[in-house]
Parts: structure tokens; C-alpha cells; sequence
């Protein structure tokens, strides 16, 4: 089963994207062993996706699924969702799989992916996010390059959404109906 | 006296996406005013303690009397006491329109010279009027507090609607779905001059639609009434905005009232034309 690396970007007409928020997800080696992965390549990664998102945006007008956003190599494919406020979640799966969770659960057989799969890992990401715009320690400016006036990091530090991503990283496969 | 026992209909309550609470949101938009106010003038008396204690200390260098320096250290203790209470509300959104505030408020504090705990002009009703300085701080404070909940509302309920892609479907959405949202019911109209500058008008403003007009001293009585109507506008304003900024859209929002329960708002899209 695959895995995923998940990442939010903030962005504005002016286009100025701000990452909110990146959570890798290991890697399964040869003997079945965890890999870490490395955080420069996929935030490489990442940020190079989001072009795809404006390229596209005069061509899809209603629905916030962007689908594949790119293929890299037979393992890596991108995945992105735009919401109405302009923050893109972007999630890239690793083909490879990992090593899988009971014995009943190894003889499901995956073939291939479909943009429905991620369906319900977009929706539990946009509900977190949501979920910590009802933090009234949150203030959504501070982490938008355009209004942030304290000049630190701008990247999301709540532990409890921390917490949720790594959850949904963890919880998602391919059929999953809702996480 | 016996009722018929009804049906409740079924509230699909959503832990993770709650709907909007209608009642207590007016309950506490009528508390929200009296608040921003309570901030803003504690805040001034906190200014104008330090600032005296400044003045003072410079002027009568060696021989300055401890008595009035401590009553000033007391003016200042309570007003912070009082403001961890009502500063947990205030304190996150205010923070950044505090800094604003502050530098205004000591250029201000030089020219005047009042004393703390002066007495308050009073309309017909009994209501204390705010002072000129008072009003700009609490309208910006209460800006402030509405765009960031104008932030939130609007990523919350916009989630299975249709992106807006321009500026004036935007405003469509928060004329719609948004006022009904918040006042439990739509704009009614809607009028823009098509570069950039949009006027909604609500017939019967939820926050204007319960006030009530001291008609016993005629013209005078429906003016004052409407000036303290105005401070109930702003938080609206500030939800607009907020919705606005959230959807992409940068703009100046300003409300006015000629009538209650009138209420106007006009929008000015950033680098719009008259």
C-alpha cells in the first residue's frame, strides 16, 4: 500500500505561496526496514507542483478536486486540492506501498489509483484545517506572507493538527471511504 | 398549563462541523460592543497613568511626591487586572491593531489632559457617549475582531459551494449563504458600479432590528440613536472584510445607517474607481 507526504500551501492572487504545514510519511526499505525521506526533496517537490495548480485554474471552474497534478517517475504521483480560501493541500503517493497492517489486509490487491481514492484524505485534511481556524490561537494572518508582520516562520505549529495529519497519513489507503 | 408533547426534529449535530449558533452569536454581538469599549477606555486610563507618572517624574525631578505616584501605580494595576480578563478575548485579534493604537494614543495623551474616572456625558436614555478618541480605538477594535472571524466563517461554510472566481460572485456568496448564516437572512439589494464598487442594503439589519429610538424628544432622540447604532456596524464590517480577505478578495468595507433598521454597507475593492 502506498504512502503518502502531505503538504498545505497558502496563496493569494498576487501569487505568493507560503507552506503551511509538511508531514513526511517513511518510506519502506528492501528488507521491509522504515526509510526516513528527505524533507528537501519532496519540499522541492511540492513547491514545483504548485504551478500546476495556477496553470490549470483558468480551465477548471467548479470543483476544488485538481485530481493528478503530475506523474514524476513511476513511483511519485501528485495528487492536489484547492479550497475556496485558496489554500492547496497537495499529497504524493509512493507507489512502492508498505508493508501491510494484519494478513487480511495483504491479500487486498491494489492495482492502481484513482483520483476518488484521495477523495477522503483531502476531506479530513481540509476538516483539521478547519477544524484549526476554530483555534482562536490561530490567527491565519500571521502566516500569510502578505500580512505577517512578526517575520518568524510562518508554518502551522499547533500540536493538535500536527497530530491529526500524521493521523490521516497514517490511517489512508486506497479504498478508504472516509477516515 | 399542559403542552402536547412534539417531536423534535432531528439536529444533525456534527462535532467536527459545527453549524452556526444564531441566537447566542446576537447575544453576544450586543455584549461585544459594551466590551470593545471597556478595552479601549481601560487601555486609555493605562496610557495616560504611565504617561503622568512620566511627566511628573521629569518635572519635579528630586522632589517628586511618592502619594500621587502611587495612586497612579493602583490606576495601573487595575486596569491590567481587568485586562487579563477581558484581554483573552481581545488580546490574539487586537494584538496587531493594539500596536497601531498605542502609538496613537501617546501623541494624543500630550496635547490633552484628563483625569481618570471623569464623568461620562450621558444621552436622553441614560447611556454614557463616548469620547471621540474612544470611538476610532473601539471601531478599529471591533474591525479587527470581526475580519478575523469573517476568516474563519468563511472557511468553515464555503467548503462544498462552488469557487468564486470573481470579486462579485464572491460578494454574491456572502450576500447568500454568508448574511443568512450570520443574521438568518439575505441582502436585499445589491447594487455596483461594476469597477470595483459594490452596496449592499439590508431593509432590516438583524443587530439594528431590536433597538429602540427615544422618540419622546423628536429629531434629536432618532440621531442619537443612531450614533450608537453606528458602533454596532462595525463588527459586520469586520466580518465582511474577513469573508472577503478569505476569499481573495482585497477591500474597504464602511457601514452606515440613515434609518434603523436600515443598514448599508459599502465595499470598495482595492484600486477601484468611482
Amino acid at each position: 500500500m502506498p504512502l503518502l507526504t502531505t503538504t498545505k500551501q497558502y496563496t493569494n492572487n498576487a501569487l505568493q505561496n507560503n507552506p503551511l504545514h509538511i508531514a513526511l510519511f517513511p518510506a519502506t526499505g528492501p528488507e521491509g526496514q522504515t526509510q526516513e525521506r528527505n524533507r528537501l526533496e519532496y519540499s522541492f517537490m511540492l513547491n514545483s507542483s504548485l504551478d500546476i495548480f495556477e496553470a490549470r485554474m483558468p480551465s477548471k471552474t467548479i470543483g476544488h478536486d485538481f485530481g493528478l497534478l503530475h506523474a514524476l517517475d513511476e513511483r511519485i504521483a501528485l495528487y492536489g486540492w484547492l479550497t475556496n480560501t485558496g489554500v492547496k493541500l497537495v499529497v504524493v503517493v509512493d507507489m512502492e506501498g508498505r508493508t501491510a497492517p494484519s494478513p487480511e489486509a495483504a491479500k487486498i490487491a491494489i492495482l492502481g489509483l484513482r483520483n476518488s481514492d484521495l477523495t477522503p484524505a483531502f476531506q479530513a485534511l481540509q476538516t483539521a484545517y478547519i477544524r484549526l481556524l476554530r483555534n482562536p490561537f490561530y490567527v491565519p494572518d500571521d502566516h500569510d506572507p502578505r500580512t505577517n508582520r512578526n517575520r518568524g516562520s510562518m508554518e502551522i505549529t499547533s500540536p493538535r493538527y500536527i497530530k491529526e495529519v500524521e493521523r490521516i497519513g497514517k490511517a489512508w489507503y486506497p479504498g478508504i471511504t472516509a477516515i | 398549563m399542559s403542552r402536547p408533547a412534539q417531536q423534535q426534529p432531528p439536529y444533525e449535530d456534527d462535532p467536527l462541523n459545527p453549524k452556526v449558533a444564531a441566537s447566542a452569536l446576537d447575544l453576544l454581538l450586543i455584549e461585544l460592543v459594551p466590551l470593545a469599549q471597556r478595552i479601549t477606555e481601560h487601555l486609555l486610563a493605562r496610557e495616560q497613568a504611565i504617561l503622568d507618572e512620566y511627566k511628573r517624574s521629569r518635572l519635579f525631578n528630586r522632589t517628586a511626591s511618592k502619594v500621587p505616584a502611587k495612586s497612579q501605580a493602583s490606576t495601573v494595576t487595575n486596569g491590567a487586572g481587568s485586562l487579563t480578563v477581558a484581554g483573552a478575548r481581545g488580546g490574539v485579534i487586537g494584538g496587531g491593531a493594539e500596536d497601531g493604537v498605542v502609538v496613537g494614543s501617546e501623541g494624543k495623551a500630550e496635547v490633552k489632559d484628563h483625569k481618570d474616572g471623569e464623568e461620562h456625558a450621558t444621552t436622553s436614555l441614560g447611556f454614557p457617549i463616548m469620547s471621540e478618541e474612544t470611538r476610532e480605538r473601539v471601531f478599529w477594535r471591533l474591525d479587527g475582531m470581526g475580519y478575523r472571524v469573517g476568516q474563519g466563517l468563511v472557511e468553515r461554510f464555503s467548503v462544498n459551494k462552488p469557487r468564486p472566481t470573481t470579486p462579485l460572485e464572491a460578494i454574491k456568496f456572502i450576500c447568500k449563504d454568508l448574511w443568512i448564516l450570520v443574521f438568518r437572512k439575505q441582502i436585499d439589494n445589491l447594487k455596483t458600479n461594476h469597477r470595483g464598487i459594490f452596496v449592499l442594503t439590508d431593509t432590516k439589519f438583524q443587530p439594528l432590528g431590536r433597538m429602540s429610538v427615544d422618540r419622546r424628544t423628536g429629531i434629536r432622540g432618532a440621531e442619537e440613536a443612531l450614533a450608537r447604532a453606528q458602533t454596532y456596524l462595525y463588527f459586520p464590517c469586520g466580518v465582511i472584510r474577513g469573508a472577503l480577505a478569505g476569499l481573495g478578495v482585497e477591500a474597504t468595507v464602511e457601514a452606515s445607517s440613515t434609518e434603523i433598521p436600515t443598514a448599508t454597507f459599502q465595499i470598495k475593492q482595492k484600486g477601484a474607481k468611482a
